[in-house]
């Protein structure tokens, strides 16, 4: 009871916090190694910590890169080198129940923390890779995609052959 | 006769090599997913399925991993792996993940905004957790219980965040990384009807990312 307690409050707080944001930021960046981008509307930009992170923002790492971030809901993402996620739907709003994450792995590996959305709503948090879909619950997970497709055209067409 | 089998023999040979050929190059990629145990040593459960759904596998034990074939698209059956093995692939990933995000709670007498002796201790704590994880993101949001007017409350609510902050401050924290808000007696974390007094409601909330 008190743990709910303290979750529903959190999510309160989050939530307050999320509203008073100037744009709506699904996230932040919390740490950077090597190289890191963010691809939002076909352009990479250079990841740098405390950058907002953006609804259909894409999290792009290169050969020695890592990048670590945390969702407003405060579940944590993080990416080895080679690796591509793209953020494509974040709900946070514990108020109005939506909830939603959907995040598509692309290639090379992911680890990924659960927040208050999967606590308050156990179905809506679902990782999708290029063949596979992960429903999860509350949970812990690593994941690694071997795709040889590395076309990242519709963020960076001056990047693609 | 004879002749005429070992034609449709090599054929369908062929054909088979060439199917092989084909689905290997044209399904590339494949998905490992290992479930960890949390930070906390506890064990959730996730479900990994095909693209549409179909041959879903649960994993529900620490390290426990399926892949998804390359030739059909279905997960295939969990695996417990070496917890070596899964930080050898892992490794960069993991160390690049942020450290949970942390709350605490400090609560004042009635009609004050003065600190606790458990509220300092408290505010050690939380001072350490933000030196810890080089913390940018602190908000602090004050609250009381719903025994006086809004407006009063609003003021009070103010009051017991900027005691903390301040607090906070002269302990070295910048104070442009505090976001400070207060909700008067609007987000009670025990519902009670107005004029109720009560204690756990008269609080500052601090959530450190």
């Amino acid at each position: 009871m008190k743990k709910l307690i303290m979750i529903v409050s959190m999510a309160v707080v989050l939530y307050a916090g999320l509203a008073l944001a100037e744009e709506t930021s699904i996230g932040f960046v919390k740490n950077v190694s090597g190289q890191a981008f963010i691809g939002r509307q076909q352009k990479l930009i250079p990841a740098r910590a405390n950058e907002k992170l953006l609804l259909s923002d894409a999290l792009i790492t290169g050969a020695d890169g890592s990048i670590g971030v945390i969702m407003q809901d405060d579940s944590l993402l993080s990416l080895g080198p080679k690796s591509r996620v793209d953020l494509t739907q974040f709900s946070f709003s514990p108020a109005e129940n939506k909830l939603s994450f959907i995040a598509k792995v692309k290639r090379g590996t992911m680890v990924y923390l659960t927040g208050l959305i999967a606590k308050l709503d156990r179905k809506s948090v679902r990782i999708e890779t290029p063949n596979a879909v992960c429903g999860v619950r509350g949970t812990h997970l690593a994941i690694k995609v071997d795709n040889q497709d590395e076309d990242d055209s519709d963020i960076s067409p001056a990047k693609s052959n | 006769m004879n002749k005429y089998n070992a034609y449709v023999m090599n054929i369908k040979i062929m054909i088979i090599f060439l199917l092989a050929v084909f689905m290997t190059s044209a399904c590339v990629s494949t998905t490992q997913v290992v479930l960890l145990p949390n930070p906390d040593g506890k064990v959730g459960s996730l479900e990994v399925a095909s693209v549409k759904g179909t041959d879903p596998q649960t994993l529900d034990k620490p390290w426990q991993a399926t892949e998804t074939s390359a030739l059909t698209g279905a997960p295939g059956t969990p695996k417990v792996m070496d917890e070596k093995e899964v930080k050898a692939i892992f490794g960069q990933a993991l160390a690049a993940r942020p450290l949970p995000p942390v709350s605490y709670i400090m609560y004042f007498s009635q009609d004050s905004a003065d600190l606790t002796a458990a509220s300092k201790n408290l505010l050690l704590e939380a001072l350490k957790a933000i030196a810890l994880r080089s913390s940018t993101h602190v908000a602090v949001i004050g609250h009381t219980d719903s025994v006086g007017s809004v407006q009063y409350n609003d003021k009070l609510s103010a009051r017991r965040a900027r005691a903390v902050v301040d607090a906070m401050v002269a302990r070295g924290v910048d104070s442009k990384i505090i976001e400070v808000t207060s909700h008067g007696k609007a987000n009670p974390l025990i519902p009670t009807p107005d004029g109720v007094p009560e204690p756990r409601n008269r609080r500052v909330e601090i959530n450190i990312r």
